[in-house]
């Protein structure tokens, strides 16, 4: 086991920073220096630390630092992890000083989500490169527990392994190993899945646009936020730098699904980013007599309105059968419902299904590292949970065959080579995540 | 008398909540039954051919769904659940804390009489419907409720808090030590959840120095001495055993290409009732050497039907609903002396890697409390031991183990002794 008992942690005001530092000085038992750039920040950064892993008593681990300290910091860790913001410029500076005061046998990883491996490897000298890779945790990481690890071409695997082995054993995180790719696995799959939602959000603006397609995706689908709501929580501007990402830096058979909506820039040029700035896709107005009214941006008639409630049966049936724990029934019923919402509904499932299988087959080890990826990263049920949910590999493309809007789901699932047919046969626990809600 | 075996069974994931899944105990009874049912081999078509015969029963422990589900009657639950169980006997068993144990007891006398072959064992408890303060006052009908609960938040950290008072008190023990061992009992049952998939508190952060940090933000004062690193939790869960005749064991194994030795069965059992009230039991354990001497007659009562001792049990399930608990059931399963318990947590002696392991699943405080089901699970938690089934929580070799489930404020005490 790797002997991890001092952690640089750069960049840690940040939501991330703060969180995995709580982590490593719990779990790991570590001394965490938490470097911002000032030491206010750093302080109140501590705290928030503590509170994430609900123990005041590790707060004496958690050492705030300035950038100041940072080699002094370094040189005496056994890890550093780099969670600064997404700017290549900033974390080529801040390599280039880590470079110079990485401790022999120690590692250095960053949590980027946005950036390849590879070209950050660029910034370190031979020697520190093969101790360089991507760590990318999930928020928050509490409850929250992938953990994406990423190789460079230069990466030492002995290192990589054994910090796998670390992550796993010591920071309880489900880690799943993908290639260099842009948005890895979890965010590829999910932001794919959210980013047509927004998409479809604006074909279906007359039907309602956000909350239609929120309505259409609810937790009966096996996911605790509804789409449109979970890109509100994360933030449009963040929305956008991954699905940008996606866009420009690969090709794949959905490469169109990654095209952000006008309107959502819109948005951003307004500074209407979402929960953060408690306004976004939705918005929630307090009344003077305390109660809550919740609001939605109307694409149709860029303005906002209240937010509707959906008369959906295909939708309320599946809920009532899930109450009573009858999920054969539920999908029963939704392999039977023909109402528009409901082909919809099927159409986004069946494309989860498909496009998790030809992700995982591509980036991943194992197709049933999308189901780790998006149960411990986005609290959603796995797509090969839900293919077996749905019936099995026949029934999800009969299903497809009905819902082959884009003409890319029956061909894609067709050829699906035996390994992996026989690997989504693999019979997985789907029951928790179905939520029998609206 | 007939041996009585244990076949098998399942729990749910008790880190769930069930509410915010937006399921009811139809959902929950489902899985348990479904989850059972398939544990053991029996499909629907083989429960109507063995109810032809009158030759199966239904048993379920619950404590209080009449309060949180709004819902009695819970044996004929079954019937709504599984059409297989339309006719099948059943009634539900109740004791507080310890209603899963008074449900196996039923269960296990008709196996004993030969009225039934086979039997399934259900507990169940769906807390997580109302907040914690109402959750709360639902739990004080396991006290004397006019007298120890009723207006009193969160009346029963308080009477364990109690408990560790008296623990103090009559032994005198050195408070910082005693403390200290409370704390250990926290964090070793935490961390023993951390091996159990299906234990409540297995993603969650406890580290000795967390659990001696008590009256702090994140470890609040709960009652007496007691913080909230010293209690077990809400949770919602379900746990389903299948208990059967030595004919019926012995056919299940042949079918299922096993030995009708290596199948765990009931060795011995002991049921003692204390005062309800917590002052009236202080009066009554005065001149013992135990301060709680029911909950040891009731071990006592075990050790002697089981024809067994101390030092042959290889491992423990006890009823920590919070540290004063199992701090004083060290010395009532006979592994110290009244008033020494301090001394085998400080040695080890407890722990996974001990000799005499408590909790090896987390206990309650780790692997958490539904009410209702906590009896059943100890009971599952003795089955997989013994059988060699429990995976990552494994103690090596275990051929004994004891349950202690206790209800009330060690009002009801029910030991189970499982081997092989």
């Amino acid at each position: 086991m790797l002997g991890i008992k001092t952690v640089s942690v750069i960049g840690a005001n940040g939501t991330m920073g703060s969180t995995v530092s709580g982590l490593v000085a719990a779990f790991g038992d570590a001394k965490v220096f938490m470097i911002c750039r000032r030491t206010e920040a750093a302080a109140s950064a501590a705290d928030v630390a503590a509170n994430s892993v609900k123990a005041g008593a590790i707060r004496s681990r958690l050492i705030p630092a300035t950038y100041d300290s940072l080699e002094d910091c370094v040189s005496r860790s056994d890890w550093t992890f780099e969670t600064v913001a997404e700017d290549t410029s900033i974390k080529a500076d801040i390599y280039k000083r880590i470079d110079k005061c990485l401790k022999a046998g120690s590692i250095i990883s960053t949590g980027t989500s946005g950036f390849s491996i590879n070209k950050l490897s660029e910034n370190f000298s031979q020697k520190v490169k093969s101790s360089f890779f991507g760590t990318h945790f999930f928020n928050p990481p509490y409850n929250l527990t992938l953990c994406e690890m990423i190789r460079s071409e230069a990466t030492d695997k002995k290192i990589f392994d054994a910090m796998k082995v670390y992550l796993k054993e010591v920071l309880y995180r489900d880690v799943i190993e993908t290639t260099d790719t842009p948005a890895f696995l979890g965010n590829r799959i999910g932001f794919h899945f959210l980013n047509k939602a927004l998409q479809y959000a604006v074909r279906y603006k007359k039907e309602g646009g956000i909350d239609y397609m929120d309505a259409i995706l609810g937790p009966f689908t096996g996911r605790g936020m509804t789409p449109l709501a979970t890109i509100d929580f994360v933030g449009l501007d963040v929305h956008k730098a991954i699905v940008d990402n996606v866009l420009a830096n690969s090709c794949d058979y959905d490469h169109d699904a990654f095209i952000l909506p006008e309107f959502v820039s819109g948005l951003i040029g307004q500074g209407k980013l979402g929960l953060k700035t408690k306004e976004g896709l939705f918005k929630t107005v307090t009344n003077d007599d305390k109660t809550n009214q919740y609001l939605v941006y109307d694409i149709a008639s860029a303005g906002v309105r209240p937010v509707r409630k959906y008369n959906l049966p295909f939708a309320s049936q599946m809920v009532a059968h899930l109450a009573v724990g009858n999920y054969d029934m539920a999908a029963q019923s939704l392999k039977e419902a023909k109402s528009k919402e409901a082909l919809l509904c099927k159409h986004f499932l069946v494309s989860y299904i498909t496009y998790s299988i030809v992700t995982a087959q591509a980036v991943a080890e194992s197709v049933t590292d999308a189901d780790i990826a998006m149960t411990t990263g986005f609290n959603w049920i796995g797509p090969v949970a839900l293919l077996g949910a749905l019936g099995g590999y026949e029934e999800v493309l009969a299903m497809a065959k009905e819902v082959d809007f884009d003409k890319n789901l029956v061909d894609r699932l067709e050829s699906i080579d035996d390994k992996n047919k026989k690997a989504i046969r693999a019979p997985i626990d789907f029951r928790k995540s179905f939520r029998a809600k609206l | 008398m007939q041996k009585v075996y244990i076949l098998g069974g399942s729990q749910t994931d008790f880190s769930r909540n069930w509410t915010k899944e937006g399921k009811n105990f139809f959902a929950m009874l489902k899985e348990i039954v479904d989850d059972g049912l398939k544990s053991v081999n029996l499909s629907g078509d083989d429960i109507v051919a063995l109810n032809k015969e009158n030759k199966i029963a239904a048993f379920v422990g619950n404590f209080v769904a009449e309060y949180y589900c709004n819902q009695s009657h819970l044996g004929a639950l079954l019937t709504e659940v599984n059409p297989a169980f339309y006719g099948v006997p059943s009634a539900r068993y109740e004791a507080a804390c310890a209603s899963g144990s008074v449900a196996l007891d039923a269960a296990i006398a008709k196996i004993r009489t030969g009225d039934y072959d086979i039997v399934m064992v259900v507990g169940f408890e769906m807390m997580k419907t109302v907040g914690s303060v109402i959750c709360g006052d639902y739990l004080g009908r396991a006290a004397n409720y006019e007298l120890e609960a009723k207006g009193v938040e969160f009346p029963f950290p308080k009477l364990f808090g109690k408990l560790a008072d008296t623990i103090l008190e009559k032994y005198k023990p050195e408070k910082k030590r005693f403390m200290a061992a409370l704390a250990s009992i926290a964090n070793k049952n935490y961390a023993n959840a951390k091996k159990n998939p299906n234990a409540q508190a297995r993603r969650w952060f406890m580290s000795s120095e967390q659990a001696n940090c008590r009256y702090t933000e994140t470890n609040a004062k709960v009652g007496g001495l007691l913080a909230l690193s010293d209690c077990s939790q809400i949770t919602d869960g379900a746990a389903v055993v299948f208990l059967a005749s030595k004919a019926y064991a012995a056919d299940f194994a042949k079918k299922n290409g096993l030995k009708l030795k290596d199948i765990p069965y009931v060795k011995g059992w002991g049921h003692r009732v204390a005062p309800m009230t917590y002052a009236k039991k202080v009066e009554d354990a005065k001149d013992s050497k135990y301060v709680l001497p029911w909950t040891a007659k009731a071990i006592e009562d075990a050790y002697k039907r089981a024809g067994l001792t101390v030092d042959d049990m290889d491992f423990f399930e006890t009823h920590d609903c919070f540290t004063s608990s199992e701090y004083a059931a060290v010395s009532a399963f006979g592994i110290t002396e009244p008033g020494k318990e301090y001394e085998a947590i400080e040695a080890g002696v407890t722990q996974m890697t001990g000799h005499k392991p408590i909790n090896p699943s987390g206990g309650l405080i780790g692997c958490g409390h539904p009410v209702g089901a906590t009896g059943v699970r100890m009971m599952l938690d003795l089955y997989k031991q013994v059988a060699a089934k429990a995976g990552s929580y494994q103690i090596k070799g275990a051929k004994n183990g004891m349950m202690l489930n206790i209800g009330g404020s060690a009002t009801t005490n029910f030991v189970f002794i499982v081997g092989k």
